[in-house]
């Protein structure tokens, strides 16, 4: 706990950064989750996804706009740009306007309490990963509100299905996390980090340095591709059964948030999973003999590259789970929730615990 | 039956049974939701429409609306001669239609008597298996699809486009081959079918393998459709279903044994049943692996074909086809096992006219469908999806 | 209790499987099928890998025998109008005009060297009606209408699917029907003189010309 107001020294030095009357520190402060968050919705996020699958399904994925179909996310962008943008007049207009903005901005709160590296945190709060958590309840409302409010039969089935899936699936995974929480004793993300950097590397990460935190990494792996709505917990969107589940009416700019807001939280969720049992910005190379790995991969650059890199692992792991599995049913889906990662994190939680008394 | 589950919720009792399906009981009354799905609906395999009265997840009822793709098929037999059919016969069941070009043209042959060359036979066999199996892989694909698994489906389709490219080779077409004629074929093979077809067979046992591990063996794929839909196999017969649905029911009935046509009875070949080891008979399950197990079979038989096919020096495969096709008066009745289930063509001939009187089709997957209003009742509107892609429709043959 | 077990476990291995089916076709993705047809031996050699064609410039090749765009070779039509009567869609129009006997060698013959009876100033198919079941060209005695394997032929305008294959411009089609009659009446004059010279008349009237079934698109410039 005593290093962590040191570590901020960077960030807060850049923020006092001012020329003239600007705060140009504050600014570029501002902007790097901000280019950084563009830049991977645009290319990880929708083209990855769109190259994985297709090469997972042997076929090529978009070819034609720019090299390799490079461009073509930002294609799409334009042209839902230039959509007109339909508001049903039976719908709800307020809640169906505001439905999207919800998404898209609890989607990206998360990304305040995220340490992209040592020295790199948004808002290090000592309750970060409660807020975390917190946040992915909030989508929940921008959920319901879309649904409720498009007056459409089909959304309004998405909408019940997310809710309950959303709201069942918290409880495994805050158990889970908070396996992970006794384990660095804190609830602070940047701690979280701090306690599984060292000179060994990956040895000191919780999955390894601990001998039952693969339970509640499991637990929560699942858990989280169910709060995000992924496959094979997909059921709100479920195309076959609902169309397109609660953003059945949107169309243009609403539907890219939708979109948007989709790969943002699977980059939280992954960035959560990799803080809290994977060491987050530590480097995962070890010092081996007088080959220093571990010192020269650390650093704020080399930070916000791992945690990007681990992030950006799970999304693959999101995305081939997707492109493999097919979808579960409503009671399958409460099933495996209340029957299966319930009961297992709780087990987990006890052991955590247990081991954490006694080591 | 049995409660296996028991919900209490505000006075409300959710039941499940032990055939799946859901019962509500409430003291309270409460509302109804009408849900049209389709005809414009991802899972309804075309232009289906179902009118679905829901109460909350649960399908009360669902009442299939057909006839969005109706093309007169059967007034359009009495404008054009036989011939002139064969094509028509294609565009009822596209996925399938060599076999039902061999359904018509048993029919026709059967009024016209005419003598069908053996190496014919052996080429219409190979083709219409070759069909079939391409027939299941559509089938198989989109199930997957219905169930969220994208992927098999794209696996289905790459298999499926070497049996296109094979089908193309031989008769110039892709899906709409006219290739069987009255009393032959269109074109008899090229040099190299022979060994491309067994190529392919070569090549396609480890991609159905593959098929298999990625969704058939599945878990979540196993959840979801075994016990979903259960069709006893009295009640099956008294829709008169046919083909994979009524041999996942557990009956053992294939128009290719039980009246044989063509070459099938020197065949070798199984009519695969399920046996209640891997899905409860009569289930959306026992339906995809009649399927599954179907196209192992359909594999076999184009090996034994392809051995036993005689190779004529110099052999016109027109030389039976009749000059005028007049037949004399009557009516017949020619039936042939498509993927789907039987398909047959009933003809009228007035003995006068180069055209039939009349020509009804009996299309298998309209037969299929009408059993919709009993299997939907009580499911879950993913099991109702789950129960339409098992049914494995093909809505040009539903609405002809 | 212990099918919940055993669920759990068939769970993650089947999953496992499919997982590891769909991590090797990605890291396969470094190979591509080529656009071999189907009658090139290497066909089936290639077993994994992708099997994307990028369309336009990449296109399986359709084999020989492919039935795509209908063709008629005018010169070595007949003009028997045995595919029109086949057709059951009715795609091809065709209107004759019987050959005056001092045009027969102006009419010329086909490649199989057979005498053509017949002008065709409309001979019209619209390939956005064809079915490409090739009856058309199964009935045909010359050999003259064939499915050729071109299969991108899209058009901007529908009317442009219509292809005029005649062999007169419609003033020539004037002149040869005119001819006709002429020759026609002619006939009749020196039939009725024979028969007013009390001979055995000949027994058939002139062979009309065959009524067109439909009535003519409007087809200008046909056959250039």
């Amino acid at each position: 706990m005593s290093q962590s107001p040191s570590l901020n020294t960077w960030s807060e030095a850049l923020s006092g950064f001012y020329i003239g009357w600007l705060p140009l520190g504050l600014l570029i402060v501002a902007a790097i989750p901000l280019v950084f968050i563009a830049l991977y919705a645009l290319t990880y996020g929708v083209y990855g996804e769109r190259k994985i699958s297709a090469f997972m399904q042997d076929r090529l994925g978009p070819m034609e706009v720019g090299p390799w179909g490079l461009l073509q996310t930002l294609a799409d962008i334009l042209k839902l740009l230039q959509k007109e943008d339909i508001v049903p007049t039976v719908a709800d207009k307020f809640l169906f306007v505001i439905g999207p903005v919800i998404m898209f901005v609890g989607s990206f709160m998360a990304f305040a309490v995220l340490p992209f590296g040592p020295a790199f945190i948004g808002a290090d709060l000592n309750v970060g990963l409660f807020y975390a958590i917190g946040i992915v309840a909030f989508e929940v409302v921008g959920i319901l509100a879309s649904g409720w409010g498009s007056n459409n039969k089909w959304a309004l089935y998405g909408a019940i299905r997310s809710v309950a899936q959303i709201v069942s699936y918290e409880i495994p995974a805050s158990i889970a996390l908070l396996c992970g929480a006794m384990m660095a004793g804190s609830l602070s993300m940047q701690q979280f980090s701090v306690m599984q950097a060292g000179p060994y590397g990956f040895i000191h990460y919780y999955l390894f340095s601990n001998p039952i935190a693969w339970l509640p990494f499991i637990i929560y792996l699942i858990s989280s591709l169910a709060e995000t709505n992924r496959a094979p917990f997909d059921i709100p969107e479920a195309e076959s059964e609902l169309v397109a589940g609660f953003f059945t009416e949107y169309s243009g700019m609403k539907f890219a948030m939708f979109f948007l807001a989709e790969y943002g939280s699977m980059f939280m969720v992954s960035a959560i999973l990799s803080i809290v049992f994977l060491g987050g910005w530590a480097s995962p190379l070890p010092n081996v003999g007088g080959l220093a790995l571990n010192d020269l991969t650390s650093g704020p650059a080399w930070g916000a590259f791992w945690i990007i890199m681990k992030g950006f692992f799970f999304i693959f792991v999101q995305m081939w789970l997707r492109w493999t599995l097919p979808r579960l049913r409503v009671d399958q889906l409460m099933y495996l929730c209340w029957k299966v990662l319930t009961p297992f994190s709780f087990i987990a939680f006890v052991l955590t615990a247990v081991w954490e008394i006694y080591k | 039956m049995q409660e296996l589950g028991k919900a209490e919720l505000n006075s409300t009792r959710i039941i499940r049974q032990n055939d799946n399906r859901v019962v509500i009981e409430k003291d309270l009354d409460t509302e109804y939701m009408v849900l049209s799905m389709g005809p414009q609906h991802p899972s309804t395999h075309g232009v289906l429409r179902l009118e679905c009265i829901t109460d909350g997840e649960v399908v009360v009822e669902a009442e299939p609306y057909l006839g969005y793709l109706h093309r007169c098929f059967e007034k359009y037999c009495e404008k054009v001669d036989y011939p002139g059919i064969v094509p028509y016969t294609d565009r009822m069941d596209y996925l399938a239609g060599m076999n039902t070009e061999l359904a018509y043209c048993i029919a026709v042959e059967k009024l016209l008597d005419v003598e069908i060359p053996r190496r014919v036979e052996f080429i219409r066999v190979i083709v219409s298996e070759l069909n079939r199996i391409a027939s299941h892989l559509v089938a198989i694909g989109t199930y997957g699809i219905d169930l969220g698994a994208f992927t098999p489906f794209l696996f289905c389709f790459r298999d499926r486009e070497h049996i296109l490219n094979l089908l193309e080779w031989i008769s110039g077409a892709r899906m709409l081959y006219n290739y069987i004629w009255i009393g032959g074929l269109s074109y008899d093979v090229p040099a190299d079918f022979k060994k491309r077809v067994a190529e392919f067979v070569t090549y396609f046992r480890p991609k159905a393998l593959e098929l298999q591990k990625l969704l058939t063996e599945n878990e979540i794929f196993v959840k979801r459709t075994k016990g979903v839909g259960i069709m006893p196999a009295e009640v099956a017969i008294n829709y008169a279903w046919s083909g994979p649905m009524l041999r996942g029911s557990g009956v053992k009935w294939d128009l290719r044994r039980n009246d044989p046509y063509s070459v099938y009875p020197e065949l070798d070949f199984e009519v695969p049943v399920p046996d209640g080891r891997f899905s409860d008979i009569g289930d959306s399950l026992s339906r995809h692996l009649v399927r599954a197990w179907e196209m192992d079979e359909s594999l076999k038989i184009i090996e034994q074909c392809l051995d036993k096919m005689p190779e004529v020096e110099g052999f016109n495969s027109r030389s039976a086809i009749p000059k005028k096709i007049r037949p004399k008066a009557g009516e017949v009745y020619g039936r042939a096992e498509n993927p789907r289930g039987e398909v047959g063509f009933y003809i009228v001939s007035d003995g006068k006219s180069t055209k039939p009187l009349r020509c009804k089709a009996r299309s298998s997957c309209f037969v299929n469908l009408s059993a919709m209003k009993d299997l939907s009742k009580g499911q879950l509107i993913p099991d109702l999806v789950a129960i339409i892609g098992s049914i494995d429709i093909v809505l040009g043959e539903v609405d002809r | 209790m212990s099918e919940y077990f055993s669920n759990i476990k068939t769970g993650a291995t089947t999953i496992a499987t499919g997982m590891a089916i769909t991590l090797r076709h990605f890291f396969n993705a470094v190979k591509r099928k080529g656009d071999a047809g189907i009658d090139d031996p290497d066909y089936f050699k290639q077993v994994d890998g992708l099997c994307t064609l990028q369309y336009p410039k990449e296109a399986v090749p359709t084999p020989t025998i492919g039935r795509y765009r209908l063709y008629n070779d005018i010169d070595d039509c007949i003009g028997c109008c045995q595919c029109e009567r086949a057709c059951p869609v009715e795609c091809i129009t065709i209107e004759t005009i019987k050959v005056t006997n001092d045009d027969l060698a102006a009419c010329g013959k086909t490649s199989g060297g057979q005498q053509k009876r017949f002008w065709l100033p409309v001979f019209d198919i619209d390939v956005a009606k064809c079915m490409t079941c090739g009856i058309c060209v199964s009935v045909c005695p010359t050999d003259c209408l064939v499915h050729s394997p071109v299969a991108d032929f899209s058009e901007f305008d529908v009317r442009n699917m219509v292809y005029h294959y005649g062999n007169l411009t419609r003033i020539e089609a004037e002149a040869k029907k005119r001819k006709l009659q002429e020759e026609k009446a002619a006939k009749e004059k020196a039939a009725a003189e024979a028969a007013a010279r009390g001979e055995a008349p000949a027994a058939k009237p002139a062979p009309k010309p065959k009524p067109a079934p439909a009535p003519k698109p409007e087809s200008d410039q046909a056959g250039e």
